[in-house]
């Protein structure tokens, strides 16, 4: 049963990975940082640990698909980080080719045979 | 600022390269204190929320990996597969070759069989400890330096022969042996009917012991024909681990006797050095050529039983998945 669950928890990780950018990319049209963006993907139903999405916007912004701010008006500094316009463009490459995947998985499972 | 966060963030940082650090630390100090604050918010307790929120943030070398892409595989995915062919192909010409070479110049040297065999045995170890450690050091290197992109390059050409099992494929292999076991049968008994040395009363100067025709000559010489029953049973059913156990068997019961009559000093002989004109006051002529003999016999037999297994995983290794390979 143990394993049941751990195999199902696996093919749902697969494949859930590359929408955490997607999110991110997305998300990121308006600037913010790690937590609350985390938070806010939370909220959502998009589950993502800190331990990963902290380096994940690190290397996005180095990608150059986002870019980043230091905030040190308030009492702590953050981070924020916010979509560059290449990463704006790949967003709505990756939305669009999510949308065609969905539609493909529909017509899979009605039944059209190609 | 706690010290249990301190040490988070130095833990982490340290194992970046130093220019990377500063930028580094106030990413994570800030991904700690948010995850406490949430921690907080949520209702924990203060003391136990920096540590509880720690522990999920999980090993810091592992999180200043994520940050820096460090591999935490000593060879991934992209250079394992050429590894394993360089290690394997390195390690099977190098190893039997210096280990033999080992072996021979031990015996010549010394006579002594037990201490050729462990010379053999701590060089077979200590050169595949070295071959194992330098090729995989270089992969590592090339893993941490290398461009990115893919490794070498595969093409269709480099696919393997599907090993052909059928009885016709096995045929010359019968015929070798055969043809082999008889020889050494002729020989056997040449040396003793048709001596080509003669003592100086013109008789016939065996090379072997004649007193071994009690016992061991016969046994000897039933064993090659067992080898020969035992060749045809190889060609008609094909190689199994049962028939590699029993090659293994025939190969000790022909060598270990060969040895131990040789260190006995029982093999050769007695008038035969002083027939073909060695001197007699010069035993490491006779000990050369028998430390030969028993170097070559113990390499063929080693090779004999090796190849054994060889065929007979080869051959288990044919699953009836390959249909290829269904035309016995």
């Amino acid at each position: 049963m143990a394993d049941d669950d751990d195999l199902i928890a696996g093919h749902l990780q697969e494949l859930r990975r590359g929408t955490v950018v997607l999110a991110c990319l997305t998300r990121l049209r308006i600037p913010d940082y790690g937590y609350a963006l985390l938070e806010a993907l939370d909220a959502l139903g998009i589950q993502v640990d800190a331990n990963t999405l902290y380096p994940l916007l690190r290397r996005l912004e180095k990608q150059g698909l986002l870019t980043s701010e230091w905030n040190t008006a308030e009492s702590r500094p953050r981070k924020f980080y916010r979509t560059s316009p290449t990463g704006d463009a790949l967003a709505a490459t990756l939305s669009a080719d999510w949308d065609r995947l969905t539609a493909s998985l529909h017509r899979i499972s009605e039944g059209e045979l190609p | 600022m706690t010290t249990l966060t301190d040490r988070y963030v130095w833990a982490a940082v340290r194992t970046v390269p130093e220019p990377q650090r500063s930028g580094l630390e106030p990413e994570i100090r800030e991904l700690i204190e948010e995850s406490v604050r949430a921690r907080i918010d949520a209702g924990d307790p203060v003391p136990a929320a920096e540590s509880r929120a720690l522990t999920e943030l999980g090993d810091p070398e592992r999180l200043a990996a994520a940050y820096v892409d460090r591999p935490l595989t000593l060879i991934g995915p992209r250079y394992y597969l050429d590894w394993w062919r360089l290690l394997r192909t390195v390690a099977l010409i190098v190893v039997p070759i210096s280990t033999a070479a080992v072996l021979v110049a031990q015996l010549l040297v010394s006579n002594d069989l037990g201490g050729a065999i462990a010379g053999a045995v701590s060089t077979a170890l200590g050169v595949t400890v070295h071959l194992a450690f330098w090729i995989t050091l270089v992969f590592v290197i090339i893993e941490r330096t290398g461009t990115p992109g893919p490794g070498a390059a595969w093409s269709p050409d480099a696919l393997p022969d599907v090993p052909d099992l059928s009885r016709r494929s096995r045929l010359p292999d019968l015929i070798a042996s055969l043809v082999f076991l008889v020889l050494l049968a002729g020989v056997l008994l040449w040396q003793q009917f048709v001596p080509g040395v003669r003592d100086a009363a013109g008789g016939a100067v065996p090379v072997l012991d004649p007193k071994l025709w009690s016992f061991w000559i016969p046994w000897f010489l039933g064993l090659l024909a067992a080898e020969a029953v035992f060749a045809v049973v190889v060609y008609l059913r094909g190689w199994s681990w049962s028939l590699a156990v029993m090659n293994l068997g025939l190969n000790l019961a022909f060598a270990v006797p060969a040895v131990v009559l040789w260190i006995d000093g029982r093999l050769l002989n007695p008038g035969f050095p002083a027939a073909v004109g060695w001197d007699q006051g010069a035993p490491e002529a006779g000990g050369v050529i028998g430390a030969g003999i028993v170097a070559t016999v113990l390499v063929i037999v080693t090779w004999d039983v090796v190849d054994g297994f060889l065929n007979a995983r080869r051959a288990s290794g044919a699953p009836v998945r390959r249909p290829a390979l269904h035309n016995r």
